[in-house]
């Protein structure tokens, strides 16, 4: 005998209508969202989870849509209401209606959502995680460290076989600027249980390396949002915090934050976006570099330029300054032979005048002195000849009178007039004490002598001859 | 140089490029400066475009 059987569809058929009667109204469901995605058409697409109390593991799972209609309506709502878009890793309180389709199978259809009930678990406890870090001092601490200006040896971290690794070297290795990337993969489980313990080894191999790496990449790519759990646990977000090296995080779809993007230097949304951000900072670096060579060469240029018109200007200046003095002296020069001449003119004219003045002065001064000594002579001669005159004229006079003395005191007169000469020996005797008794002496007469002898002296003739004196001349001037 | 960084080379132009800014260089000194500043950036811009075969050894040689 043969056992009844179902086709697919007759049983898939079975369980809608199973699970229609079996929960056939609209009921409230507390989970986590995951993987939201909004289509063209506006339906969202996205997986609900719930996990075990640790918060690692997922321990239920199931495909959850919102219809257009509603989406455009619940979505404004629960944003409004919450203060943050309706996305991954939230916990919610959503009415569902469970279905199940013959094709597409189990899903739950979200006819409304309880904003209220906001914080999902993934948040709250990113949020513990974060408060954590936080309290550590260690939260900021990777988003402190500067990326260096030549940031081109980079530690990837990835799981070798992504499309996500390929994607990132890819942009890497092409990057229009053609700036040399050295990059070195450090492999790890990048999805599930182990990946956090795997990532914290390729951090710790990369540290081995000291300081050869400037940056670490830690990329993901492509991969269901509910399996970004591990980004979230505390110890590699620790280790992430406090690695030496800018970690670069590039592990997600758009949707998600992980604590792992918070505590990272950066957070690049995809791989490709890590390996944008790597190549955007070269490009800083080398335009920087382009601006030092600009600035290096417009302002040599104009340094240049500057020096050549300074010592244009310089030498304009000398010759100008020249010139001009040269004019100045030459006039000054000028003035002043002009000046000296004029005044050596002068100086001659007026020494002239002063010698014609002293010729004349002198000829003046010299005839007056002439005149006045001639005058003088004249005078002398005339005082000369007159006193000369006058002395001759008593001269003449005196020598009249003497004249006459001597005629009338001459011998002959005296003994005209009866006087004697008595001589001894031929010679007058004037004195009676000349004579001595016995003496012969002559007698002379006017008209002849006679001689005789002394008798005797001693008595004298009374009066005679004492009145007789001869008269001598006036003067003799 | 071989052994500069490429942030101290950097450095060193950043500085060479203020002095010139500033005019505190006589022309003597700026075209020494100058070509020291050639020299950097020719040297920056070789470490960003330019293999080095050594550093890429060493990459290969990483375990």
């Amino acid at each position: 005998m043969v056992e009844p059987s179902f086709s697919l569809s007759e049983l898939n058929r079975q369980v809608k209508n199973a699970v229609r009667d079996a929960l056939p109204e609209a009921y409230w469901l507390r989970a986590e969202t995951s993987d939201v995605r909004v289509n063209r058409n506006g339906h969202c697409y996205l997986e609900f989870v719930e996990k075990d109390e640790l918060g690692h593991a997922i321990i239920a799972k199931a495909r959850g849509v919102i219809w257009g209609n509603t989406y455009r309506l619940l979505s404004p709502f629960f944003e409004q209401e919450t203060g943050q878009p309706f996305t991954s890793g939230l916990n919610v309180l959503v009415q569902v209606t469970v279905d199940f389709h013959e094709l597409y199978g189990f899903s739950l259809t979200v006819v409304d959502i309880d904003p209220s009930f906001t914080l999902g678990e993934i948040a709250r406890n990113r949020q513990r995680v974060l408060k954590r870090l936080e309290e550590e001092g260690v939260l900021t601490l990777n988003r402190e460290l500067e990326l260096p200006e030549l940031t081109n040896r980079i530690a990837v971290i990835s799981s070798p076989t992504a499309a996500g690794y390929e994607d990132f070297r890819d942009q890497m290795e092409n990057n229009p600027a053609g700036f040399v990337f050295y990059t070195k993969l450090f492999p790890a489980v990048m999805q599930g249980e182990r990946s956090e313990e795997s990532i914290i080894a390729a951090l710790e191999a990369i540290f081995q390396h000291g300081d050869f790496f400037h940056a670490v990449a830690i990329i993901r790519g492509g991969g269901a949002t509910s399996d970004l759990s591990c980004f979230d646990s505390y110890n590699l977000a620790a280790n992430v915090a406090q690695f030496p090296l800018p970690v670069v995080s590039g592990i997600g779809h758009e949707r998600d934050v992980t604590v792992l993007d918070v505590v990272a230097h950066t957070r690049g949304k995809t791989p490709t976006a890590v390996a944008e951000i790597f190549i955007a900072h070269l490009t800083k670096t080398a335009t920087e570099l382009d601006v030092l060579q600009e600035r290096l060469v417009s302002r040599t240029q104009g340094l240049l330029v500057e020096e050549r018109s300074d010592l244009l200007s310089l030498s304009n200046r000398l010759v100008h300054h020249s010139s001009l003095y040269l004019q100045r002296e030459t006039a000054a020069i000028q003035q002043l032979a002009t000046g000296a001449r004029h005044s050596f003119r002068q100086v001659l004219q007026k020494e002239f005048t002063n010698l014609q003045q002293a010729i004349i002065t002198s000829r003046h001064l010299s005839r007056r002195l002439l005149d006045g000594e001639g005058h003088r002579l004249m005078q002398a001669k005339r005082t000369l000849l007159h006193s000369s005159r006058e002395e001759l004229r008593d001269e003449r006079n005196f020598l009249e009178n003497v004249e006459q003395f001597i005629r009338m005191v001459s011998p002959a007169n005296v003994l005209k007039r009866g006087y004697t000469l008595t001589l001894k020996d031929g010679k007058i005797i004037t004195s009676s004490k000349e004579l001595h008794e016995g003496e012969l002496i002559e007698t002379r007469f006017r008209d002849g002598g006679v001689t005789s002898v002394v008798q005797s002296t001693g008595s004298s003739p009374t009066g005679i001859g004492k009145n007789y004196r001869w008269r001598t001349s006036p003067r003799l001037s | 140089m071989a052994k500069m960084s490429y942030s101290e080379a950097k450095k060193e132009l950043e500085a060479i490029v203020k002095s010139i800014e500033a005019g505190e260089l006589d022309v003597d000194l700026l075209t020494a400066k100058v070509k020291r500043a050639s020299e950097l950036i020719t040297f920056c811009k070789e470490k960003l475009t330019t293999t080095d075969e050594e550093l890429q050894k060493l990459l290969e040689e990483m375990a």
